[in-house]
């Protein structure tokens, strides 16, 4: 029995959950199946079917480091964004050293702090400002002598806020400190030039650029102490054993080569149908109001007072339109953004949040109907004073 | 008519069979599964993480409902559970009584807020798995029990608000167990070999002594030992009131030739009051928290009465109190009327109909 997509009712569907994930791209699905289905050698092995295989790999390893500007060798495949985080975290932090992150890190940095602390590391962190930004003199202000690591992500999951890893990395230079960044949501929707940021270490995921799931990578800049948490085959520079993911691999660097190369193009059109969602919005006579600022294009966290997230995102599923209420969990129910929270809202309009994030693929047409359908939803409930 | 139908799924066989007769039955349905607790606020042994709410439970339900093509979400419902469900069940046990959780939770979270959540989601009915049927006598419905003895639960549905029987379709309440897994069966569900949950799903140990230790902690140790009384003298001590309930045999460590019997409980002096099986009897009780499915009835009023999950009904006369509690007079004296636990009133004469229910008192 495969998986059933037959019975569904056919309705408009439209995905407007880029930041959970991104569907592949033509270019790259098809890219993929050519290496899935041509070649299975192992890229250790030293026959033609060893070496055709580690081609595939290396060459990826070329497109990642060309489309973020550092050497093919700081590149490292993992199995996903999480993997990196972890790496980096469990790899770099011993019993004894300061840590500095943020409150609304993603789980998979949030959780290694939490328990690298209770096996003694020392770890601060550091909430949001109201705009959805860890504010650069806030890290300064919490470093200490044996500060050892600094993560901050690139771009938060919830609201899509941009840190200004510019600052933050520079007082992480200038006391010779690591900083990491969690670059999954960042990567392919902002410019990132590792030649120019100071940026030691960024975890980088595939199936948030148009590329397949299950796929994830490290840059680690020449000269950073990183060893493997895992052990096995020499895979990776030691640094991340097991036999590759051959055909993942591969998609992630067309992918991440076709989003570099179309960037400025998708931001200008993500930036203009943003806008005229909002415009909507109004028109449709939506109270609302988008929390945070400086969002990569396409990605809003809005506030309906009215409606409970939950319900908003299951209603207008319903109607065909796919939309986000915090952060995906693997029990599916929705959790108030702890972001939100984090940034100062109250629990009522941290609750009464969704999240919508539009990709390259949408139409002026599609954002308009989003709009209309969440006036549907909405305006009725916001009329009511009881509501 | 075709009508939207909210369909709760706990992830086993029989919420997966209700979603499939909804579907025949030519209606248009969604799947919930209804997130109401986690071991992080109960404990308990994660590794047996068996019952629903657990996450395999919800990638179950979603399986079932993909495969039937229908949309499924998993609603979270766990502070409404926790205030009227694990909070009552805390301190019912704290005063001594034996409560019922499964009826408040129909009450409270199955029928009452899963019913708002309809409206919110635009839903006109909802529908469950329960063995119990609702039949339309001149288009005023009725709660009966379910066709199959052996599974009937129209004993922890009493509760339910009246007016939500309209709104409330339970598709398997003309089907035997045997029969729905025939069909789970013949359709190829998943869900088809999902074992009997028999426990309270937010204890899945089955041990509830260590689910007060852990969500009463400084209640439940603050009780100490105390004695156990016979005939006003102590005849031996007992860890704590908690770990009882009446008619309990085993647990008490004493040694007579004719077992000894848990006859009441007093919280107060933390005192285990034991008797021989003879002297356990009641022939009323008090019942309090009344909940009628029917109109009010005449009194005094002859019925059919269930004291708990296990035991057949027995004829009963109820008297309605000034106090709007009810006096029930069992014609046969009864074993071990339980106060926190349940009383279910059936109709006299067709007594696959409940007439209603309520608390036992005392």
């Amino acid at each position: 029995m495969g998986v059933n997509f037959a019975h569904r009712p056919a309705m408009k569907n439209i995905y407007c959950d880029i930041s959970a994930t991104t569907p592949l791209s033509p270019e790259v699905n098809e890219f993929i199946f050519k290496i899935q289905s041509t070649v299975f050698g192992n890229p250790s092995s030293i026959h033609r079917f060893g070496q055709e295989a580690k081609a595939v790999i290396e060459h990826a390893r070329r497109q990642i480091s060309k489309a973020i500007n550092c050497s093919p060798g700081e590149i490292y495949f993992t199995g996903c964004g999480s993997e990196s985080n972890n790496l980096v975290l469990h790899s770099l932090l011993k019993p004894g050293d300061h840590l500095i992150t943020s409150t609304y890190e993603h789980p998979a940095v949030k959780k290694p702090a939490s328990t690298l602390e209770s096996a003694g590391v020392n770890v601060s962190r550091i909430p949001p400002d109201k705009d959805g930004r860890i504010s650069p003199s806030n890290v300064e202000h919490a470093l200490k002598p044996e500060t050892r690591l600094v993560s901050i992500m690139m771009v938060n999951n919830e609201i899509g806020s941009v840190n200004d890893v510019v600052s933050i990395g520079e007082i992480c230079k200038s006391k010779g400190i690591l900083f990491h960044t969690d670059g999954v949501q960042g990567l392919g929707k902002i410019p990132v030039d590792l030649a120019a940021l100071p940026i030691d270490l960024m975890s980088m995921s595939a199936h948030k650029l148009y590329g397949p799931k299950g796929v994830g990578a490290l840059f680690v800049r020449r000269g950073v102490p990183i060893t493997s948490i895992l052990q096995g085959g020499g895979q990776e520079k030691n640094l991340r054993p097991g036999t590759e993911n051959i055909a993942g691999i591969a998609g992630f660097g067309l992918a991440a080569q076709l989003a570099v190369e179309t960037l400025e193009k998708s931001s200008t059109h993500l930036k203009n149908i943003t806008q005229i969602f909002l415009t909507s919005l109004t028109e449709e006579n939506i109270r609302f109001s988008v929390n945070g600022s400086h969002q990569i294009p396409g990605v809003l966290n809005i506030y309906f007072p009215g409606i409970e997230a939950q319900s908003l995102v299951i209603r207008m599923d319903m109607a065909g339109i796919a939309i986000s209420a915090g952060a995906a969990c693997s029990s599916g129910t929705a959790k108030p953004a702890g972001a939100l929270l984090d940034m100062g809202f109250d629990i009522d309009r941290a609750s009464t949040s969704v999240r919508i994030s539009f990709g390259k693929f949408h139409t002026v047409e599609d954002v308009i109907t989003v709009a209309e359908e969440l006036g549907k939803i909405i305006t009725p409930l916001q009329k009511d004073p009881l509501q | 008519m075709k009508k939207k139908v909210m369909v709760a799924m706990s992830g086993g066989v029989d919420s997966s069979v209700a979603l499939l007769r909804v579907l025949d039955m030519g209606h248009d349905a969604f799947g919930v599964t209804m997130k109401l607790w986690d071991y992080q606020t109960s404990g308990g042994n994660v590794a047996r993480e068996n019952s629903c709410c657990s996450v395999d439970e919800i990638n179950g339900a979603k399986l079932v409902c993909d495969r039937m093509g229908v949309p499924h979400y998993t609603i979270d419902f766990s502070q409404i559970f926790r205030e009227t469900v694990m909070d009552d069940f805390a301190s019912e046990y704290l005063a001594g009584r034996t409560p019922n959780p499964c009826v408040r939770c129909n009450s409270f979270v199955k029928w009452d807020a899963f019913i708002k959540q309809a409206d919110i989601l635009g839903a006109d009915l909802i529908a469950t798995g329960h063995y119990a049927r609702i039949e339309y006598r001149q288009n005023i419905p009725v709660l009966k029990k379910g066709l199959d003895p052996l599974k009937d639960q129209a004993y922890v549905l009493w509760g339910i608000p009246r007016d939500s029987m309209t709104r409330t379709i339970l598709p398997l309440g003309d089907l035997t167990k045997i029969q729905v897994r025939k069909i789970a069966a013949d359709h190829h569900l998943a869900t088809a070999q999902t074992p009997e949950s028999m426990e309270i799903c937010f204890i899945a140990d089955n041990n509830y002594k260590r689910f007060l230790q852990d969500f009463v902690p400084d209640k439940f140790n603050s009780i100490g030992t105390g004695n156990i009384v016979e005939d006003d003298r102590v005849v031996g001590a007992h860890p704590g009131y908690a770990g009882y309930t009446i008619g309990q045999r085993k647990g008490l460590g004493l040694s007579n030739p004719e077992p000894r019997y848990v006859q009441k409980i007093d919280p107060e002096t933390n005192t285990i009051f034991v008797s021989k099986k003879g002297a356990l009897s009641s022939a009323t009780c008090k019942v309090s928290a009344i909940n009628w499915l029917v109109d009010l009835p005449d009194f005094p009023k002859k019925a059919q009465v269930q004291i708990r999950y296990n035991s057949q009904p027995v004829d009963a006369e109820l008297e309605i109190l000034p106090t709007n509690e009810l006096q029930v007079q069992f014609l046969e004296a009864q074993l071990a009327v339980t106060p926190g636990q349940s009383i279910v009133f059936y109709d006299e004469n067709e007594p696959d109909i409940v007439l209603g229910g309520g608390i036992i008192e005392r």
